[in-house]
């Protein structure tokens, strides 16, 4: 069965659950001017990497990235996903550590972190244990219930936008893309990057037209480009770029009369926080399933209770912010392994899967 | 069947785990909490003193107690307060700031950051200046308050008592303004009224944090008007006529001419005459309120200038036109020799219910 609408849906929010928090603040560290640029710079790369990946994944139609992998050989699979399965717990790490940060910064000011972080990952590990079905039907709900909210907040974020702050629209920086091996940039690239595997993990029962993830991903843009321009064109670069939480900021000074709430932020924050916590689970989901078949004593429950337990314990060993910003910085490289080893090895044994099924009838 | 007592099991964890964490840690209930609504700050020789007016409700009526404190730092003092107090000041419900003259002359950058920073003060929290000391505003306040010391906030409200001659400055515009190259803010200004609660005496200009100068509340309008804020419904008195105006548009154009900055603007309004001195025609009534404005506009711009105050925001037409390092020089190199032409177009939509001369 065509499932591709939930896969789409999957795909959006996804995404979205990542893009608002941290990727505007490494955006505006990044460069003063044109930041369109380096927005637009991360998305095609995202866009060409999910277009590689899924033509790939369709060459060798039934067969999951694991499959493929193994048909190599086991030496190979073992060697090419051991590097994504750390990438995976790291960032259910980070996630769940960062987000934790977010919400006693934003509104449970007096709540101590342990206990936000063992919500996450007791909702998530409890998703992630029923099944890949069950996470794309709770995404469907989730979606029908937050998008309409989340729209609505976007579009009155825009209260107070000074569009003179859009210029200049270029500099030398920004037109040379000397920004782009720089610390913030490469860290940015986590909101491109954390979302679009899971399309190669999916069982074949779960089916999707690639063609038609490419067009859903391009419907991603205007929620990059609002979540870095909307704290730009309400503050302007020199002061966007003091608060850890751009976005954040400008949705607060948002002040609507006829609304019954007094900060729409906490809509905003809610439904994001659904949105992650369903990425949490469908990452803890594909890394079970590297795991299982990496340890097949491992049997279904007693695995994800496991991951989630060592999750935690080192997400407690976690002190303070830029602790966090440390992991993210060393999950670079494991990410820039799964953003494009990944995408381009399946692409290469895709073509070479389809080219021996055209020669061997 | 061993599996599916497993089940019920792991089910009944996750249950009593997410029971135990509804995000209600240590809280508080309304009546074990004390939501101030406004704050006042004032120094004395380098020693802060912060004002809280509090609403106390009761089950029979609602009165409004005034705490104050001293003490080196806002947060210090605010602790200190939190100590004395039955109750815990929670500020998430703080609507308006407001500081003396005097703090306001030494600058506020500090504060403003500490509120900035501060997890439970709304970054969207209104700012205003007592042109007076502090203590006798707020006793009017407290004296005149029926509804629970909400007076001042309504005061500044659009959807109540708010005017177009009134700024409204919140904690993130004087934050933008301190960070920022090519604009500075207004702060209303208030003192206590003699038969109303507060009386509103126009605006300060704030330059980098701090107080420079005073506009008046004709020129408050102006500046409204340039910010977009809206003026209908303003009624404009003139030595032939007085007016009231519908509809308000503002288009602005910049050039830089060998190397100083120029600004065209036009403003465009929609009036409905509400009064007549003796007999002028349309074409005089328009010419008198283009003549008012633009000459009250011109001299807004000078005090400005004198001060290296950019309360208009008029550096901003100039990013595009403007190198960074020049941006950065906005408020000493170009604004202060900056020339605006300021034109005002009239249409008198109608004369009231009475003809007037074409």
């Amino acid at each position: 069965m065509d499932k591709s609408r939930q896969t789409i849906v999957m795909f959006w929010i996804v995404h979205v659950g990542l893009i608002f928090f941290l990727y505007p603040a490494d955006i505006i560290g990044s460069l003063s001017v044109g930041h369109w640029s380096a927005v637009l710079l991360g998305f095609i790369i995202h866009v060409s990497l999910v277009a590689l990946y899924t033509k790939g994944l369709s060459y060798c139609a039934p067969l999951n990235v694991i499959d493929l992998f193994q048909r190599v050989g086991r030496l190979f699979a073992f060697a090419m996903l051991l590097p994504l399965a750390v990438y995976f717990v790291l960032i259910i790490i980070i996630t769940v550590r960062a987000y934790a940060e977010i919400v006693t910064v934003i509104f449970l000011g007096n709540t101590p972190l342990w206990t936000i972080m063992l919500l996450f990952l007791a909702v998530s590990v409890f998703i992630c244990q029923l099944g890949v079905e069950s996470i794309f039907r709770t995404g469907i709900l989730i979606a029908l219930l937050f998008f309409p909210f989340l729209i609505l907040v976007l579009i009155l974020s825009f209260q107070n936008a000074d569009w003179h702050y859009l210029l200049p629209l270029m500099d030398r920086d920004a037109a040379t893309f000397a920004y782009a091996l720089r610390r913030p940039f490469l860290k940015s690239l986590f909101a491109f990057i954390g979302g679009f595997l899971f399309l190669g993990f999916i069982p074949s029962r779960v089916s999707y037209q690639s063609r038609k993830i490419v067009y859903a991903s391009l419907g991603l843009l205007p929620f990059f480009l609002a979540s870095v321009y909307i704290p730009l064109l309400t503050f302007g670069e020199n002061t966007a770029s003091k608060f850890p939480f751009p976005f954040i900021m400008a949705v607060d000074t948002v002040d609507v009369s006829w609304l019954m709430f007094d900060r729409v932020t906490m809509f905003f924050m809610i439904s994001l926080l659904c949105f992650v916590i369903l990425f949490l689970s469908l990452v803890m989901w594909m890394t079970l399933l590297l795991l299982k078949r990496g340890m097949p004593a491992l049997k279904a429950p007693t695995a994800g209770l496991l991951l989630a337990a060592a999750i935690y314990i080192v997400c407690l060993l976690v002190p303070n912010w830029n602790a966090v910003e440390r992991l993210m910085w060393w999950n670079t490289v494991p990410r820039l392994y799964a953003a494009f080893v990944i995408p381009l090895a399946v692409f290469a044994l895709g073509l070479r899967h389809r080219r021996r099924e055209t020669v061997r009838p | 069947m061993k599996n599916n007592v497993s089940r019920w099991l792991f089910l009944a964890f996750m249950l009593t785990g997410a029971a135990a964490l509804s995000g209600c840690w240590d809280i508080k209930d309304i009546n074990h909490r004390s939501l101030p609504i406004v704050m006042g700050v004032k120094e004395t020789a380098g020693t802060y003193q912060v004002l809280l007016l509090i609403p106390d409700a009761s089950p029979s009526q609602t009165n409004v107690k005034i705490i104050s404190q001293t003490g080196s730092t806002i947060n210090e003092i605010l602790d200190q307060i939190d100590k004395n107090m039955e109750n815990k000041v929670d500020l998430l419900h703080l609507k308006v700031i407001l500081f003396e003259r005097s703090v306001a002359e030494k600058g506020l950058s500090q504060s403003i950051e500490s509120f900035m920073r501060s997890r439970d003060i709304s970054n969207k929290t209104l700012t205003a200046i007592s042109e007076g000391a502090l203590e006798p505003l707020f006793e009017k306040l407290k004296s005149s308050s029926s509804n629970g010391g909400m007076e001042i906030y309504d005061f500044f409200e659009k959807n109540a008592g708010w005017s177009p001659e009134v700024v409204q400055t919140r904690i993130w515009e004087v934050f933008r303004s301190m960070n920022s190259f090519t604009r500075d803010v207004v702060i209303p200004t208030i003192k206590p009224g003699h038969t109303t609660t507060i009386e509103s005496t126009g605006a300060a200009m704030i330059k980098n944090g701090k107080m420079v100068g005073v506009i008046d509340s004709e020129e408050t309008l102006l500046y409204n008007l340039f910010k977009g804020a809206g003026t209908q419904g303003k009624i404009e008195v003139m030595h032939r006529a007085t007016v009231k105006i519908v509809a308000d548009r503002l288009t602005r154009s910049s050039v830089m001419r060998e190397g100083s900055a120029m600004m065209i603007g036009r403003l465009h309004l929609k009036v409905t005459v509400l009064e007549t001195v003796g007999d002028p025609t349309v074409a005089e009534i328009k010419k008198e309120i283009d003549e008012q404005l633009s000459t009250r506009l011109q001299a807004m711009l000078r005090t400005a200038q004198s001060k290296e105050a950019d309360i208009l925001g008029l550096g901003q037409l100039y990013r595009d036109k403007l190198s960074r390092e020049n941006l950065r020089q906005w408020r000493s190199k170009y604004y202060p020799f900056m020339k605006i032409e300021f034109k005002v177009h009239v249409i008198v939509q109608d004369g009231g219910l009475l003809k007037i001369k074409s």
